[in-house]
Formats: C-alpha cells, sequence, structure tokens
C-alpha cells in the first residue's frame, strides 16, 4: 500500500499542473473532456510510477496458525459424462421365477407341511433368505414368517419356508401341485 | 401354448414381450413343479419348447432394444463404447486414414516437382 499512499499525495500535485495548463491552453474546451484527459492522464502516471519503483506488496500475506500445510479445498465437480459407458444395464437374471426352482414334495416335506405350516422349495443357490421370502411372496401371494436354508450335498438349496400361521400349508400346497 | 415364433415377436411392443415373458415363465414355474411330482409325459416335453420360447422372447427384446439405442446414437459423436466399432485394440488407436494421408511440405514440394512420368515407347 506503500506506493499507493504515496500516488494520491503525488497525484493532486500533478493533476493540478496539468489541469491549469490544459485550461490555460484550451479555454474554449468544455469541462468534461478536459476531466477525462486528466484522468486518462493521471492513470498513466500511475501506472509508470509503479512500473519504475516496482509493486513490493508486503501486507497480503496470510497469517499461518499451524505447521502443517494442509490442501486447501478446491472445486469438485459432479459426474456429467457425455455418454453412457454402458448402453444396457444389465437385466437381473436371477428373477423370482429363476429364483425357486420346484417344491420338495418327499415323506419329510410333506410332514413338514402338515405339522409345522412350512414348505420346502429347491432353491437358487445364489438365493438369500430375504429374497426367497419375497420371491414366495409373489408367486403364491401369502405371507411367510420365516425361511430357514441349508446347503444339500448334492449342492442345491433347500428353503424352510415358514408361513404365516394366517395361511394354511396344506392349502397352497394343493393349489400348487395339483395344478 | 403353441410354439413361439420370433416373427411374430418382433412386431410386438415391449409391454407386451414383458408380459408374455412372464407368462413363459409361469408356465415353465408348473411344469417344474409337475416334474417333480410326477406329470404327464405330454407336460414333461413341454419343458423344453417352453425353455426355448423363453430364451426367443429374450433375444427379440435384447436385438430391439439394441437395434433402437443405435438408432438413437447414429448421428451423435460420443457413442456408448459398446456401441463403437470393436475391430481390435490395435486399430482401434491406429492412425485415421486422413492423418496418414498427410504429407509433409518437403513431400509435397517432390512430389510436385518430380511427379511419376508416363512414357511411350514409338514403335
Amino acid at each position: 500500500m506503500a506506493p499507493k499512499a504515496k500516488k494520491p499525495a503525488a497525484t493532486p500535485a500533478k493533476s493540478a499542473a496539468p489541469k491549469t495548463s490544459k485550461a490555460a491552453a484550451k479555454a474554449a474546451a468544455p469541462p468534461k473532456v478536459d476531466a477525462g484527459v486528466v484522468k486518462a492522464k493521471e492513470k498513466a502516471l500511475r501506472a509508470k510510477k509503479s512500473v519504475v519503483r516496482g509493486t513490493h506488496d508486503k501486507k497480503n500475506r496470510k497469517i499461518r496458525t499451524s505447521v502443517h500445510f494442509r490442501r486447501p479445498k478446491t472445486l469438485k465437480l459432479p459426474r456429467a459424462p457425455k455418454y453412457p459407458r454402458k448402453s444396457v444395464n444389465k437385466t437381473n437374471k436371477l428373477d423370482q421365477y429363476c429364483l425357486i426352482k420346484y417344491p420338495l414334495t418327499t415323506e419329510s416335506a410333506m410332514k413338514k407341511i402338515e405339522d409345522n405350516n412350512t414348505l420346502v422349495f429347491i432353491v437358487d443357490k445364489r438365493a438369500n433368505k430375504p429374497m426367497i421370502k419375497m420371491a414366495v411372496k409373489k408367486l403364491y401371494d401369502i405371507e411367510v414368517a420365516k425361511v430357514n436354508t441349508l446347503i444339500r450335498p448334492d449342492c442345491e438349496k433347500k428353503a424352510y419356508v415358514r408361513i404365516a400361521p394366517d395361511y394354511d400349508a396344506l392349502d397352497i400346497a394343493n393349489k400348487v401341485c395339483c395344478d | 401354448m403353441a410354439k413361439v415364433k420370433a416373427k411374430e415377436l418382433r412386431g410386438k411392443k415391449k409391454e407386451e414381450l414383458l408380459k408374455q415373458l412372464d407368462d413363459l415363465k409361469k408356465e415353465l414355474q408348473i411344469l417344474r413343479v409337475a416334474k417333480v411330482t410326477g406329470g404327464a409325459a405330454a407336460k414333461l416335453g413341454k419343458i423344453y419348447t417352453v425353455r426355448k420360447s423363453v430364451a426367443r422372447v429374450l433375444t427379440v427384446i435384447k436385438q430391439t432394444q439394441k437395434d433402437n439405442l443405435r438408432k438413437f446414437y447414429r448421428k451423435k459423436t460420443h457413442k456408448p463404447k459398446d456401441l463403437r466399432q470393436k475391430k481390435t485394440r490395435a486399430l482401434r488407436r491406429a492412425l485415421t486414414p486422413y492423418e496418414l494421408s498427410l504429407k509433409s511440405k518437403k513431400e509435397l514440394r517432390k512430389q510436385r516437382l518430380y511427379p511419376l512420368r508416363k512414357y511411350a515407347v514409338k514403335e
């Protein structure tokens, strides 16, 4: 700010001189043009001074309160892709029809239907309990209490689907198997 | 259900196709249950045709989808990568025909000054 502090002091002195000389030279010229010309001259002189002296500005240094230099926060733009990388997204190959393969009709499965109100399904190995629950709900329109799963020795997944007490497993089984 | 033909499927809309797919899959489910509970031979034989019909419907869906996307991106500069030319990795990175045709000033000068002359031998 030192050069600038000096400039206002200098320029009035300098502006006074050109003004009077200009006024003397062009008495007929209107005052507006005079002021414009004077201003331009002032600006030129100021620029010349700063170039000659050099701008040594000391007053804009930041105060460092910590020894560490932390990366400043910069602008992070969200993604705006010009084209999708894949034209078509993958369809879900494991839909409800693929999930549940078929119900089991062994004697022990029959026992489960009658006694424990559960249905026994052979299910895709990649299925998990919540997926099985949803699939059974969708396919047979029933409420499921819980699902237990195990993987058989022949690498098939078996799901014991316990049905809510207000539905009857026997009815559903008859509807499904004897359709 | 009669045999599903691809020709008939291609005219249909996406919702219709998806509905047909759903129906076919339901039927497949029923057939699979019949297989386990000891169904008639007719039912068991049908499993194969239904499976292939499902495949046919899915193929038609995918093909029309891809086709429409290609039409959509035809005039655009930035296409998805699977709609661009596949060729080979090296070919994709090779110089374009325009880039190959560029000649240096030196070469152009030579060509202009010393063109290929054709001579005729007098009989």
